[in-house]
């Protein structure tokens, strides 16, 4: 795979007169596994929530596989678009919602994990092939045979998935009982059974010891090899660096830098924005 | 021997209840239960959409006895005033509750908690004071509604709608039950645990919430449509808002987690209102700070409902049935003791 599997044009968010994100240009190569790093409130959250459709952004133009995020609503189609630009700029414009991202290929993982309790480790991945499985209530509540072809498909992917994070042997074990790092994996797992093109993965190793961050960075490497481009936002530096094909830093909303690890590494305003001096 | 009984205990116990649910209305069966049994088949109905929607999806609704009525009281008006067929009747009253429900649940559903049950209890409250206004006879109510037949085989007794109505609860719970084990089961459940989780692996959230709560509404219908054709005389005052706030207890008691707790919901709510408060006068009026009192209990003791923490406390009994005795044992010989040392201080 070659190609910008991301670009953003302009991204701003803003929250009131906080200004999250201003107008950050990006563009992620597919099949690269891309790191977001900053200082606390750089807005790398705000800038996943945002590409993931959880948050609308103010203005600017997320652009996924070259089609682009926003969509015109009917009536606003209605107005000519010189009036419409006029009257009320951006404000009626309409981005796609995060669940219909998923289905066309963007999914995540949240720094807070957010498994369903009520659902064993399997079922919770069965959920995660929501959007690569087709049948609603009436064949569901008649078992009609496509009910049931589908929900063996469901279940020996789900299954694949749960092996391919090595958590196989926890398949019928309630999600929430599981430690932390199992946890962080079968988010991870859940977020692969939607089958995207691209991974979200916010703070992957927060909270995670020295070997499951091992055992992390490998899982990354082996869902890279899948041809799924990742994104990740870290902070531990050393897992950022090792696996890392590509770094952008954000500080205070704004880019501020890109590059290789080792060109970040030497960046003097990336220094600058995480040691708090003056670049000039 | 005993072992294997005990450990066969959940399919035992299904298989005496079905078999005293079709014996029940023979006259030769010991009890008088058809009527009370023909309410609680169809309470079970409606409490099983709540299941659905508050237990599955964390949803609240205060206002289902809203949708009973209009199931009730579309029904009634087209099957007696129009002369149309009463499956006809049904059916449109189960489409256009449907209809009604998608059409006030889509803006309403967006709401959360508390103020989601404010909403559907105004609902409620409206739907009311429409039936008792518009609704033939105000707030008498009317009657003459015909009976359900097929051909030429006409349900006119208890005996036979007891069956029809039972048969009607079973479906109900069979396809729910088939409805909670599937895909769309889970992306419920998904939504009760997180909606920004469900968000993220491709639930559209806002639809199925709205489809839940339509399928909820439906099922209400029909069992108000049921309602109407058994009593064949329908009042306001059945579909108020406390009629709501019963069905929630119900769902509560039956365990908002479990599709089969509603029988068991719908069974104990209706015995307590319509056999004991109403036999023993001593407590009429005093219904609904009782069922406050049960809710907050059952909220308290067992926020998953009764029935799941009697199901619960079956599996303890089955795996530890064999040190019961020893058990009891010891809390009778403690509480000797405790009476003998206190007769020998006194």
């Amino acid at each position: 795979m070659s190609g910008t599997i991301l670009e953003t044009r302009g991204l701003t968010k803003a929250f009131g007169g906080l200004v999250a994100l201003n107008d950050v240009d990006i563009s992620v190569e597919a099949g690269k596994i891309t790191a977001i790093i900053g200082p606390n409130g750089a807005g790398k959250t705000t800038f996943f929530n945002t590409i993931a459709g959880a948050y609308r952004p103010t203005s600017g133009d997320i652009i996924f596989n070259g089609e682009t995020m926003k969509r015109t609503p009917w009536y606003a189609k209605a107005i000519p678009p010189r009036l419409r630009q006029k009257i009320f700029a951006e404000r009626l414009q309409q981005y796609i919602p995060a669940h219909r991202r998923t289905t066309l290929g963007i999914a995540r993982t949240f720094q807070n994990v957010l498994l369903f309790g009520s659902m064993t480790a399997l079922e919770n991945i069965m959920a995660g092939q929501h959007p690569r499985s087709r049948y609603g209530f009436f064949s569901a509540a008649l078992k009609l045979p496509r009910a049931r072809r589908e929900e063996e498909r469901i279940s020996l992917n789900a299954m694949k998935y749960l092996n391919m994070v090595g958590l196989g042997t926890y398949a019928g074990q309630n999600a929430l009982s599981l430690p932390l790092g199992q946890q962080k994996l079968l988010a991870i797992a859940r977020a692969l059974a939607t089958e995207p093109q691209l991974l979200l993965l916010d703070e992957p190793g927060a909270g995670l010891n020295t070997l499951e961050k091992r055992e992390l960075s490998e899982l990354i490497h082996r869902i890279k090899e899948l041809g799924t481009s990742i994104i990740l936002v870290e902070h531990d530096m050393p897992l950022v660096m090792g696996i890392a094909e590509w770094i952008i830093v954000l500080d205070s909303g704004r880019k501020i830098a890109e590059g290789t690890a080792s060109q970040i590494q030497k960046d003097e305003r990336v220094i600058a924005a995480y040691l708090g001096e003056e670049t000039d | 021997m005993l072992a294997r009984l005990i450990s066969k205990w959940p399919y035992l116990i299904m298989a005496v209840l079905l078999i005293v649910l079709i014996l029940l209305p023979f006259d030769w069966f010991p009890g008088k239960y058809t009527t009370l049994m023909i309410f609680i088949g169809i309470s079970t109905m409606v409490t099983v959409g709540l299941c659905l929607l508050m237990g599955y999806t964390g949803q609240v609704s205060l206002g289902q006895a809203a949708f009973f009525g209009c199931g009730a009281y579309i029904s009634g008006v087209f099957s007696k005033y129009y002369s149309v067929n009463p499956w006809l009747a049904m059916l449109i009253a189960a489409a256009v509750t449907g209809v009604f429900a998608y059409v006030i649940g889509y803006p309403i559903l967006r709401l959360r908690g508390n103020y989601l049950a404010l909403a559907t209890l105004a609902i409620g409250v409206i739907v009311w004071i429409i039936l008792r206004n518009e609704g033939p006879g105000g707030p008498d109510g009317f009657s003459g509604i015909p009976a359900l037949s097929i051909g030429g085989f006409a349900f006119d007794t208890s005996f036979k709608r007891y069956f029809l109505v039972w048969g009607f609860c079973l479906a109900t719970l069979f396809i729910s039950q088939n409805i909670v084990r599937s895909r769309s089961g889970r992306a419920l459940r998904a939504i009760h645990g997180s909606e920004a989780a469900a968000e993220s692996i491709g639930i559209n959230v806002a639809q199925f919430k709205v489809k839940i709560f339509v399928l909820s509404a439906v099922y209400a219908s029909l069992a108000g449509s049921l309602f109407a054709h058994h009593l064949r005389h329908i009042s306001p005052q059945t579909f108020d808002a406390m009629a709501s706030v019963k069905l929630v207890v119900m769902a509560v008691i039956g365990g908002l987690a479990s599709v089969w707790g509603a029988i068991f919901g719908a069974g104990t709510t209706r015995l307590l209102s319509d056999e004991i408060l109403v036999r023993y006068h001593v407590l009429s009026g005093w219904d609904i700070p009782i069922y406050g009192l049960i809710l907050v209990l059952v909220m308290i003791f067992m926020p998953q409902g009764l029935f799941v923490a009697l199901r619960s406390a079956s599996y303890w009994l089955r795996y530890n049935w064999r040190e019961l005795p020893s058990i009891t044992k010891g809390i009778y010989e403690r509480k000797v003791l405790r009476l003998r040392s206190g007769g020998v201080q006194s």
